[in-house]
């Protein structure tokens, strides 16, 4: 099946090359060979985790002339919130892998490099 | 060895056993080297832990360090300490530099001990580990900054820090600070010494960094939201 279609692309590639009326359509500057790796997806911009907390922070180093031990709780509510943003994400960078039916792009590359498309008959 | 995406791996038996290595496949796991996580009996351990116990039984495990041993003398925040300060290296120097801190350490804290009235003893703190500990407790910073590109011009933003980011900046101050800010004609571990019982009383240079980079971050507050983690 697969043979059968790819005679059939094959013959409308090279009559686009050669083209209709001795004009061709396309005029590719590079081979038109897939390559071994596929595109990086752009990570998407989150927002910025534990802003709040930050800033009760900072308003209490303020009023304290920066002394840690009187601002205790709020450094360890901080600590707190910041663990559970690491975990959070954590987690859902293991759910995006997972969800979607299609590979990571990372790991679609690795799979292409060890399987590559074949370029020589040897 | 084979492809390092652990996850595309079958199970499998390496044929040759590496020793001492710093890289290895990612499907090695990381020795467990203290007496006590083995000799808890099967009754006190969770189902998470004895899954552990069963993947340890499958999988090659890394080779350990000469650096970490079973003993109960042994810290991983005073080896971490040692292979900080030690250059081109000399680790035996490195040690015998950070055992002469702690000897120095409790000779300056036992003369203390001696010369205080009956009252004070008890607040006077002798084991030299404990101060170390405290001392790196009180120089890490809470916040650090990080200098994050927007419309063309850097600034430096406040972020929260990991523990390991936190404790490496306290032990990299406390050490570049016994280089470079101390007259040339002390000892090292005098110079240590010095520092880490400034430290454990809140004065000293390193905490006057750590809150000037405190400061900065509490200056800077504005710019938190050009984080996007």
């Amino acid at each position: 099946m697969a043979t059968q279609g790819g005679i059939v692309f094959q013959e409308k590639v090279s009559r686009l090359l050669r083209g209709q009326n001795g004009k061709p359509v396309l005029k590719p500057n590079r081979a038109l060979v897939l390559k071994d790796a596929v595109a990086n997806r752009k990570p998407k911009k989150g927002e910025a985790s534990c802003i709040t907390e930050m800033s009760v922070l900072m308003a209490c180093w303020k009023q304290n002339n920066f002394v840690d031990t009187l601002c205790s709780n709020e450094i360890n509510s901080f600590y707190m919130c910041v663990e559970k943003a690491q975990a959070d994400a954590k987690n859902k960078a293991g759910q995006s892998n997972i969800q979607g039916g299609r590979l990571p792009p990372k790991q679609a590359t690795a799979l292409l490099k060890r399987y590559p498309n074949l370029c020589k008959e040897i | 060895m084979a492809a390092s995406i652990s996850g595309l791996l079958k199970p499998w038996t390496p044929r040759v056993f590496l020793v001492r290595w710093s890289r290895y496949n990612p499907y090695y796991l990381e020795p467990e080297v203290s007496k006590e996580a083995y000799s808890r009996p099967e009754t006190e351990l969770s189902a998470e832990e004895k899954e552990q116990r069963e993947l340890k039984a499958l999988r090659p495990i890394k080779a350990a360090t000469s650096g970490v041993s079973s003993s109960v003398f042994d810290d991983p925040v005073i080896s971490k300490f040692i292979n900080m300060m030690m250059e081109h290296g000399n680790k035996v120097l490195a040690r015998e530099i950070m055992t002469q801190t702690l000897e120095n350490i409790k000779k300056k804290q036992v003369e203390k001990y001696h010369k205080a009235s009956e009252g004070e003893r008890e607040a006077i703190e002798c084991n030299p580990y404990a101060i170390f500990h405290q001392a790196l407790e009180n120089c890490k910073p809470v916040v650090g900054l990080a200098s994050i590109q927007k419309g063309g011009k850097y600034y430096q933003v406040p972020i929260p820090l990991t523990d390991n980011r936190r404790r490496f900046l306290a032990m990299k101050w406390m050490i570049t600070e016994c280089r470079d800010n101390k007259h040339r004609r002390t000892h090292m571990y005098e110079k240590l010494s010095q520092e880490l019982l400034a430290a454990f009383g809140k004065e000293g240079n390193v905490m006057k960094k750590k809150y000037e980079l405190h400061k900065m971050a509490e200056a800077n507050r504005a710019y938190a939201h050009y984080r996007w983690w």
